[in-house]
């Protein structure tokens, strides 16, 4: 089913909720985006038509309202774009577009959903959540962050009954080290078919593509590149990509090809040989 | 209040020949090849728009990071990433012809001779408007600012183009250049039907903390807001030293915006960076131009044109401009 053109429209801010350090959630009225917003897609939003900051900020839809025709975004304070968005008051208008780009793709029935979140990465898996449990399918959340705080939407799943397990940097909560040891240590109790999702940090997804890769899984990450326009113009967000119907690597745009892409495409940071024998082969071409 | 008055003002221009319904355009490199924008705004409320850079071949541009911010301003280096001219002639093209607004291929080339192939093959297809030739663009080694930095070669390129096409031809100028108006010249020697001014400014934002460019490619080109002030007085020189019409281009975002490089003596503007921003931009803009020309008693958006009052120069109006 192709997704609905997206819309762009002033959003109002409905409601504000602090959390702890950095994080806020924020609830805005934009029928469309309430309405047909699937998992892993995103809205570009900016607070006022100020020159500052320049661009406007794409974010995973956290959680949709279609009765109240609101949506929520969970964010992260930390540059001029997300601060402006967070000293918003209710009743004041931010400027957005969406839904955008490509939503997560569910698991064959019978297989059960790893959601792999890294700090505010937890976005996009509670609309997913939400989809694979009204579809009958089963999710089993995977939460890492530098300590307890960054670890601030958590429940929502345990409403949903969407099992979470909570790892950290520090110890402060859960299991202590990387996101991704926790997901290698439930696999190594040998549960039934699973798919691996993965939203967060480049590093922790590269991570869980090698993962996926070694024991044979399927994988699907949500990549966070630095974004211009979210609908394809601006090439800013583009992704170093191969694919076996596609075997020569090629640029594709986050923003519309994804941002949830097939880990496997992926052509991750150091793993660029495939690129610079690309490029030597068109030098050698041209210099004939 | 007279009746013309209390009517919608006019805001159709005539350009080098091309009849736009407003003076507003899509900007190159910032609107794709326009279709990505048709099921979010109304492609023919524009009075036209310009494709992103076409060479003969597709190309995969620049390594990434290929943007980054900047004081109320965007730094790229996206290289021309490209579907190559014919791909977009046989795929873009037919969906274009859809719309009522004024389609501008935006033609590139390493050499002369590319310019000239791509322009031809422009030139046979249906549906196109005009040429804008690219010879400004500061993220690609070879051609670009080559042509765009050396009025001997603007004056080559744009003699070629004009011989492959009798579309209006408008070269695109850039501003890292001691003296715009020698360009502007040069094109119009060369047979060009207008000039666009201006294309971004050569940019460097660093990394203090890896003390690398944040661009993977080095330097970028810098657009928005930040370069506006910078961009009317650029196409304010280049109006005043040709005949031929300006398309200003540079940090326009909002009606007061545009109405800048109008007074200054653009006929028409290009909205660029803006598009990312706010893909209401052309409604935001159109209706403040329209409330402008109200506010003060005129009819006609070229009534608005060239009439800065500059001190110790007469307002063009006076002079029969």
């Amino acid at each position: 089913m192709p997704s609905p053109p997206p819309v762009n429209r002033d959003a109002v801010l409905v409601s504000r909720e602090p959390l702890d350090g950095p994080y806020v959630l924020l609830t805005f009225r934009h029928a469309e985006v309430a309405r047909s917003s699937r998992a892993g897609q995103f809205v570009m939003i900016k607070a006022g038509l100020s020159a500052e900051p320049p661009l406007r900020r794409p974010f995973s839809i956290l959680s949709v309202d279609p009765a109240a025709d609101t949506f929520r975004l969970f964010l992260k304070t930390i540059g001029p774009g997300t601060h402006a968005l967070a000293a918003l008051a209710p009743g004041d208008l931010a400027q957005c577009l969406g839904p955008l780009g490509r939503p997560f793709t569910a698991p064959p029935a019978g297989y059960e959903a790893l959601l792999v979140a890294g700090g505010y990465g937890i976005a996009p898996f509670h609309l997913f959540s939400e989809e694979l449990r009204r579809a009958g399918g089963r999710a089993r959340v995977f939460y890492g962050g530098r300590s307890a705080a960054d670890l601030q939407v958590r429940e929502p799943f345990a409403r949903m009954g969407v099992p979470l397990v909570p790892t950290t940097d520090d110890g402060s909560l859960g299991h202590h080290g990387r996101v991704t040891e926790a997901v290698e240590q439930y696999l190594d109790t040998r549960p039934g078919p699973v798919a691996l999702y993965a939203c967060g940090p480049d590093p922790m997804l590269h991570a869980v593509a090698r993962l996926a890769a070694r024991r044979g899984l399927p994988a699907q990450v949500s990549l966070d590149p630095w974004m211009g326009c979210g609908v394809g113009t601006c090439l800013g967000c583009v992704v170093w990509m191969q694919s076996a119907s596609e075997p020569r690597p090629h640029y594709r745009c986050a923003c519309t090809e994804g941002p949830v892409f097939d880990a496997r495409e992926v052509v991750w940071p150091g793993e660029e040989s495939s690129r610079a024998r690309v490029e030597a082969a068109a030098a050698s071409t041209e210099a004939r | 209040m007279t009746d013309a008055v209390a009517a919608a003002p006019r805001l159709a221009v005539e350009v080098g020949g091309l009849r736009l319904k407003n003076p507003l355009l899509a900007a190159s490199g910032t609107f794709g090849y326009g279709v990505e924008y048709a099921g979010i705004l109304d492609l023919s409320s524009l009075g036209g728009l310009v494709s992103k850079g076409l060479y003969l071949a597709p190309r995969d541009g620049c390594a990434t990071p290929r943007i980054v911010e900047t004081p109320s301003g965007l730094l790229n280096a996206i290289g021309l990433q490209g579907v190559g001219v014919r791909a977009f002639v046989e795929k873009v093209l037919p969906a274009l012809r859809a719309y009522d607004t004024a389609v501008l291929v935006n033609v590139c080339g390493d050499t002369v001779e590319e310019y000239a192939e791509v322009t031809r093959i422009v030139d046979q297809a249906e549906g196109v408007a005009g040429v804008e030739i690219n010879i400004s663009c500061p993220n690609v080694k070879k051609g670009g600012m080559a042509f765009g930095g050396d009025p001997r070669m603007t004056h080559e390129v744009v003699s070629a183009v004009r011989k492959a096409t009798r579309l209006p031809v408008i070269p695109k100028l850039s501003p890292n250049v001691a003296d715009i108006a020698v360009f502007a010249r040069a094109s119009e020697e060369a047979g060009a039907d207008a000039v666009s001014c201006i294309n971004t400014l050569l940019g460097l934002v660093i990394d203090v903390e890896a003390r690398r460019p944040r661009l993977a490619f080095g330097t970028g080109g810098l657009s928005g807001p930040a370069i506006r002030p910078v961009a009317v007085r650029m196409a304010w020189q280049a109006a005043r030293a040709v005949k031929i019409p300006v398309i200003g281009i540079g940090g326009i975002a909002s009606a007061s915006d545009a109405l800048e490089f109008l007074i200054a003596g653009c006929r028409a503007v290009q909205i660029g960076t803006a598009n990312f921003v706010d893909p209401g931009v052309y409604d935001r803009v159109r209706a403040g131009l329209e409330d402008y020309l109200r506010r003060h008693g005129l009819d006609d958006i070229n009534r608005v044109v060239g009439t800065l009052r500059y001190p110790g120069l007469p307002v063009a109006e006076e002079l029969g401009g």
